[in-house]
């Protein structure tokens, strides 16, 4: 890792067999740092940035990435931006330019505010017709008394009373180059890569706001009525943060209970009751904070039966797991390693979040050897010690799951 | 770059063999691509190929059901199934030295053991995920399009099946269509990454060997598209969403290539006609197109998502977008860019072995033949304007289905 005179953190893993390059910008703008009279800003902000930029109009602008067969990502989520692009390394300078033209000279143009107000508006709407997201969202927002339970989407009336001017000022409160981030991956010599990050972030000013700190409600049900045909539950449940002693024994023990079709949950309330079609458990972190969220979804009349032997299973892992139990999750956690190391796109995501999350980027083998680091006996102890119970539980459908 | 070698090879029960073999990969890949779906179930049948996908990780002879997830997982295997119209697909992907393990799993998988007990239990599972899509409208709408689209030819199935055709589902049923299709003159065992061929090969041999022959057969009626606008309201629809399906290429087609690069010049999410036209004012939040391609035919479907108020509107558009495209075809420009980004995507989806492990066993599924990564690269950078114009001379989008579903209060 390497930080620039202007603060901006830049991570590089070669991989020299690659003949394909990717990288992420990671920009600490997201619902977190909405002010909660503008929710949904930073979403609207990485929408109107595409409006045209440096020397082109956002025609002009698409067209010249497109000219460099630039595969293009990008969105804004709880903690931060990101805009992610695959492309061939002879064309990564010219592109790192069209990528400072966005973010240190948009146009951000008044004619285009309506139309990505409209777009805005749209996305919300259509969080009505994806109930597993919507529970998740509201259940992210039920937990959280900080701002870590802003929605990124916003809220209508928010996104009816933004202007242009406000967030415009958004833009010049919260993009700037302390804080975020640029992750490299691929078929590059790291050299070349600061050279260039250099010459063309170099001049980008400015500081982000430090992240808001953690609070959590007080654990609670909640329930929203909606006809659907499956009832959507879901758990959160605190975990360790990030860079904690017990971190990888934490993620060994979501394997055990959700990794691979063999795991507790799959194999409790799918594969011996037939409750689900899905079930899954899945750590969560946010910078200094780290959660578990379970889901499911299934019909009416199986709901209760589907939470009861969800919480159960959970509560269960406090009482330990096997050798064996252990052995499969270390291997499958391996296997991921070893299958992530091989795609350039996922390897600059994870470095990215690293260095925003860690304050510093972790190496695939520095994450297998902790990994493999966790023996039985230091993961029972964990989970004896530090048991998940007590969990914020939320449904949404037409019946209410309760105690 | 790495050194990729192709091998195949046929076994004497008519099993496929292939691989794509990168000795410098990190993992292997490997899957069985069964040439059977929706599209060859008979009346009463509707949603087993499905279901039997299911089946085939409940057990064998040789294993339970728990066994199965167990070997899996204790391999790390990154694992599943998927099943379309007319292919279902197993695979995964492990670190090189548990390739023949998976291997041998998976081959025993393909002759499940189908009890009873365990058919109960994924029958509710099954009846779950049915639910599940109809909770999703874009799903919804794209079954709906299909059925109305396809109207008596197999491909209008849906590849779930019913409510009621899964309830009325019986064992005896799903052991005759396996019995029917499974039949290794009917599949593909395809392998990428780094692997021992002589090894996989042999182990292949011995694994199959008591698998007998078959006739697999799979009609291929005549098909005329039947262009009309249909409109369903649907209660759990709080956005519009819409779909236009024309006639496209089929999978072994020549002319594929240039149908794949036409639907993105027209619908790139990023860059295309359509994003123009629809996304950047506002119109609507999604719009795409893309070329869906089958045994004998192919589809090109335009997708719109968004606000119900500007339905008009955006069917007018699209509609004039596509008769501006069949008047005029592509300019050089925009061809050259969508070139690019195709080129772009292939060395991408060389990166992992899984990726390649679909390239290979969709193409050879379809083809009969090795097309690699960079061959369908070069036939992409060697498309000109006229070879889409040639496509457009058919006028395939004057023969367009269009297809809206909408929120019940829009109805």
């Amino acid at each position: 890792m390497h930080t620039l005179d202007n603060g901006l953190r830049v991570a590089v893993e070669p991989q020299p067999w690659n003949p394909g390059l990717s990288f992420t910008i990671l920009v600490p703008v997201g619902a977190t740092s909405d002010p909660e009279e503008r929710l949904g800003a930073a979403s609207m902000l990485e929408t109107w940035l595409w409006k045209g930029a440096g020397p082109r109009g956002a025609r002009a602008f698409a067209d010249a990435l497109d000219a460099l067969g630039v595969r293009r990502q990008s969105g804004a989520g709880v903690e931060y931006t990101t805009f992610s692009a695959s492309l061939l390394p002879e064309g990564f300078s010219a592109a790192l330019e069209l990528y400072a033209d966005l973010l240190m000279r948009p146009h951000l143009p008044d004619d285009a505010f309506e139309s990505v107000r409209a777009l805005a508006l749209q996305e919300l709407a259509a969080l009505e017709d994806q109930p597993p997201r919507k529970l998740l969202v509201r259940l992210r927002r039920e937990a959280f008394a900080s701002p870590h339970g802003q929605p990124v989407e916003g809220e209508r009336e928010t996104l009816e009373r933004m202007t242009p001017e406000a967030l415009r000022g958004e833009y010049r409160r919260r993009y700037g180059a302390g804080g975020s981030v640029l992750a490299v991956s691929g078929g590059v010599d790291p050299d070349e890569v600061l050279r260039i990050a250099e010459k063309h972030l170099g001049a980008w000013s400015g500081d982000a706001p430090s992240p808001p700190a953690v609070r959590l409600t007080v654990p609670h049900r909640f329930h929203i009525e909606q006809e659907t045909e499956q009832v959507q539950i879901g758990l959160f449940y605190k975990d360790v943060p990030p860079g904690h002693y017990d971190f990888y024994a934490s993620r060994l023990a979501v394997a055990v209970l959700s990794g691979g079709m063999s795991s507790r949950l799959f194999t409790e309330v799918r594969e011996k009751r037939g409750l689900v079609y899905a079930v899954s458990a899945s750590p969560g972190s946010v910078k200094g904070f780290g959660y578990l969220t379970a889901y499911a979804g299934t019909m009416p009349e199986r709901a209760q039966a589907t939470l009861e032997v969800m919480e159960e299973e959970i509560e269960r892992l406090a009482q330990g797991v096997t050798r064996e139990e252990l052995d499969r999750a270390k291997v499958g956690v391996r296997a991921d390693l070893v299958l992530s190391g091989e795609s350039s796109r996922a390897r600059a995501g994870a470095l990215a979040r690293d260095l925003f999350i860690l304050d510093r980027a972790r190496s695939l083998e520095e994450v297998e050897a902790e990994v493999m680091d966790v023996t039985l006996e230091r993961l029972n102890a964990f989970l004896a010690g530090r048991p998940y119970r007590d969990p914020w539980i939320g449904s949404l459908g037409t019946v209410e799951v309760g105690p | 770059m790495s050194v990729l070698t192709f091998r195949e090879a046929t076994l004497p029960n008519g099993l496929r063999v292939i691989a794509e073999i990168n000795r410098e990969a990190k993992s292997t890949a490997l899957g069985y691509f069964v040439r059977t779906g929706s599209r060859d179930e008979l009346a009463g049948e509707e949603g087993v190929s499905h279901f039997l996908e299911h089946m085939v990780f409940k057990g064998t002879e040789r294993r339970s059901a728990w066994d199965v997830n167990r070997e899996f997982d204790e391999m790390g295997a990154k694992y599943n199934a998927f099943t379309n119209e007319e292919l279902t697909v197993f695979y995964g992907a492990v670190l090189p030295e548990f390739a023949p393990r998976l291997l041998d799993l998976l081959s025993d998988l393909m002759r499940p053991a189908l009890r009873e007990d365990e058919f109960e239990t994924e029958r509710k599972v099954i009846l779950e995920e049915i639910a599940l899509y109809r909770d999703r409208p874009h799903f919804v709408l794209y079954e709906r399009a299909q059925e109305a689209y396809f109207g008596r030819h197999p491909l209008a199935k849906p590849v779930l099946g019913t409510t009621e055709s899964i309830e009325a589902m019986t064992r005896a049923q799903m052991a005759a269509y396996h019995a029917r299709r499974y039949v290794p003159n009917n599949m593909t065992l395809a392998f990428a990454g780094n692997l021992d061929w002589d090894e996989m090969l042999a182990l292949a041999e011995r694994m199959t060997r008591g698998w007998t022959r078959g006739a697999a057969p799979r009609n291929h009626p005549g098909f005329t598209p039947e262009p009309r606008r249909l409109r369903t309201p649907y209660d759990k629809a709080s956005q519009a969403y819409a779909v236009f399906v024309a006639p496209g290429h089929a999978a072994a087609a020549e002319e594929r290539y240039a149908a794949r690069v036409l639907a993105d010049v027209l619908g790139d999410p990023d860059n295309g006609r359509l994003f123009w036209r629809l996304v950047d004012p506002g119109l609507v939040e999604t719009a795409m197109a893309y070329h869906h391609e089958y045994e004998e035919l192919g589809t090109f479907l335009v997708y719109l998502q968004g606000d119900p108020a500007h339905e008009e509107e955006v069917s007018a558009r699209v509609r004039e977008e596509l008769q501006r495209l069949e008047k005029r075809g592509v300019e050089a420009e925009e061809l050259e860019r969508a070139k690019l980004k195709t080129a772009t995507s292939l060395v991408f989806a060389g990166e992992t072995s899984l990726s390649r492990l679909f390239y290979l066993g969709m193409g050879y599924s379809y083809t009969g033949r090795y097309e690699a990564l960079d061959t369908v690269r070069r036939w992409v950078m060697h498309l000109e304007p006229y070879h889409l114009g040639e496509l457009l001379e058919a006028r395939p989008f004057s023969r367009a289905l269009e297809y809206w579903l909408v929120p019940a209060d829009h109805g």
